[in-house]
């Protein structure tokens, strides 16, 4: 394995044009040998141009890619020693399981003895020793994306396995516990694992560090707990968790204060500096609390429905104008009228112009 | 709605089924059972002696239906791998692609039988232009009055004639195949060779199968090419199964008998094209 390094990486598919757009912004970023990351954004965000720069398949149009420091750009995906596993599960239908594995070491001419126990020990870490000898075209889907995924593992020169939507295809109970297979063998192989995916509960399951993409640009790098508590943008904010973020807007009236309509409310960050510019409070449904009586940081809201999610009751709530959603216990009770909601401090984030003020 | 106007609405696609499908098989099964020929026309009935003329007394028609296997299987066999690789050829980025392309296709837009008269021009040999050439090297092949030369010429001309065909639909598929297979298969570090062995052809195998069936089909009834080019001679060399079948009906109006040989031509086609499409399966598709 492999660190990766994007150096001032950008692409555009039309790079001749007058007013060149770009799929994906200039930008530096530093893949740790061995991490586990997810590239999460909404369809056309540029991901997947980002993973296929990385594996070869699109050539960028400015910037440098370094594996351990060697310049890589310009080398084929053959040439890159990288691994990648598709959206639907790719296999050679023709091969049995075994030899399917076995393909990328027998193309590179290793030895019988090597290949055997390579392909022993993939499959054993794979959980697919007991199908080893049957036809890999008559396997399910989970098994085959497996597959996909185990030839990249049998080599020992693999930089980083790079999954583009891998578990699109598969039934929602086997995607729990392919991840959790892939979270095992990025733990015993010490493998980097890039993750492309536009579900944020593969995303926040799977990765230890989550790069957001919006319209080309990488908006926020972080752990699933940053993302969640202090979304670096309001996109962020809206795109990560359910139900997203709630935004009211507001200005600063002095200090940590700021006034939403009638309520004062006390933040957790100092807005003596952004003056009278519109500002946005942003705040998760988690963190917003029910109380009986009228406090600080409180405001009152008329109840407009609550529905059942199963675990939680989920609040809508509107307070002069603003919709608010508060997800509370299942067996707290809920006013059907008018109920006092109050936002921690702690839990407020502050947005001016859409980015976070900090 | 009424139960009955459900047939109603079957009614109009039926007729037309048993106008055009039904009937005509109806027919040619009764007829024959019966000794319609020119002398005495007529459906008399007299049982399944056409069959047993045919299965005891007429190897005339079984020679000329292991010819046709013969004609027919080696047809497409070429026109398969030529057309295969012509298409890998102007699938990737040539130079010239498009003119290639169209260029390929030539043949199967010109009408069959005045090509075949055309070939038969270039391969007449006295007059033809094939033999000008030989006989400047001393040579002078008899290219449609050798046994095995008639046969050559004829499937020459029918792969000159069916491969653009197989061509197009060979290239449509190869268009229309996913590229992760090849990604992958180049990360797998795989060459040229294996990449067409273990992604291409498996990949293919569906539409080739496709492809071949039709063209067996096609090439069962080749009747055109040898009734233009040889007129299935020298001696019956290159007679194939529709074309006695046309001798016995239309030339020499044994409409009976010659129902009975369609009809026995026809059981044997089907079940033959049921096994080779299952044997394609299994060598194409399950690669056993």
């Amino acid at each position: 394995m492999a660190e990766i390094e994007l150096k001032n990486i950008a692409h555009s598919y039309n790079p001749q044009a007058a007013d060149m757009n770009y799929a994906l912004d200039p930008f530096n970023m530093t893949w740790v040998d061995g991490g586990r990351y997810a590239i999460l954004g909404p369809s056309g965000c540029g991901k997947t141009t980002m993973l296929n720069i990385m594996s070869g398949i699109v050539q960028p149009s400015e910037g440098k890619l370094l594996f351990d420091g060697v310049d890589v750009t310009t080398l084929s995906t053959s040439e890159r020693n990288i691994a990648q596993v598709f959206q639907f599960p790719v296999i050679y239908g023709t091969m049995t399981v075994k030899q399917n594995l076995a393909f990328p070491l027998v193309c590179r001419n290793y030895e019988k003895s090597v290949i055997d126990a390579k392909v022993q020990e993939v499959a054993e870490a794979l959980s697919l020793q007991g199908l080893l000898k049957k036809s890999a075209s008559r396997l399910t889907a989970d098994q085959k994306q497996l597959i996909s995924l185990g030839r990249g593992l049998v080599r020992d020169d693999v930089a980083a396995v790079l999954m583009d939507e891998p578990l699109t295809v598969i039934d929602p109970d086997l995607k729990f516990r392919l991840r959790r297979q892939l979270k095992e063998i990025n733990q015993k192989y010490r493998s980097t694992l890039i993750y492309v995916t536009h579900d944020q509960n593969e995303a926040m399951t799977f990765a230890e560090n989550i790069i957001v993409m919006d319209a080309g640009k990488i908006v926020q790098v972080g752990s699933p707990a940053e993302l969640f508590d202090r979304p670096k943008t309001t996109f962020v904010g809206y795109f990560i968790g359910a139900p997203a973020m709630n935004f009211f807007d507001c200005q600063a009236s002095g200090g940590y204060m700021l006034s939403i309509g009638s309520a004062e409310i006390m933040t957790g960050t100092d807005l003596s500096k952004v003056g009278s510019a519109p500002l946005k409070l942003g705040i998760r449904s988690e963190y917003i609390r029910i109380v009986e009586a009228k406090g600080a940081n409180t405001f009152t809201a008329h109840v407009q429905r609550v529905e059942d999610m199963g675990n939680y009751k989920l609040v809508t709530a509107v307070f002069e104008g603003h919709v608010t959603k508060v997800k509370v216990e299942r067996d707290i009770a809920v006013p059907v009228d008018r109920v006092e909601l109050q936002l921690p401090a702690e839990n407020c984030c502050v947005y001016a112009a859409d980015i976070l003020v900090s | 709605m009424n139960f009955r106007h459900k047939y109603m609405f079957l009614l109009p696609g039926l007729l037309v089924l048993l106008g055009i499908l039904i009937f005509p098989i109806g027919f040619t099964v009764r007829l024959s059972l019966s000794s319609w020929d020119s002398f005495y026309p007529g459906l008399d009935f007299i049982g399944i002696e056409n069959y047993i003329r045919l299965f005891t007394d007429d190897l005339r028609f079984w020679e000329a239906f292991g010819r046709l296997s013969m004609l027919s299987l080696t047809t497409v066999f070429l026109q398969y791998v030529i057309g295969f690789s012509l298409a890998l050829m102007v699938w990737k980025d040539i130079v010239f692609q498009r003119f290639f392309r169209v260029l390929f296709l030539i043949p199967m837009m010109t009408t069959p039988v005045i090509m075949t008269v055309i070939w038969r021009t270039f391969f007449h040999e006295s007059l033809g232009p094939v033999n000008d050439f030989f006989n400047l090297f001393g040579m002078n092949p008899l290219w449609l009055s050798s046994e095995i030369l008639a046969k050559f010429t004829v499937i020459l001309v029918e792969v000159w004639q069916w491969t653009p065909f197989m061509f197009l639909l060979l290239l449509a598929g190869l268009l229309s195949l996913p590229k992760e297979p090849y990604l992958a298969a180049s990360i797998d570090g795989a060459g040229p060779i294996r990449t067409f062995v273990y992604v291409t052809f498996p990949l293919m195998a569906p539409i080739s199968i496709g492809a071949i069936i039709i063209r067996l089909i096609e090439a069962s009834k080749i009747m055109d090419t040898v009734y233009v080019l040889t007129s299935g001679g020298p001696g019956t060399s290159t007679e194939t199964s529709s074309f006695y079948i046309f001798i016995k009906g239309l030339r020499e109006f044994q409409f009976g008998y010659s129902a009975a040989l369609s009809l026995t031509y026809l059981i044997i086609m089907i079940i033959s094209f049921t096994i080779i499409a299952k044997i394609l399966v299994k060598l194409m598709v399950r690669g056993n």
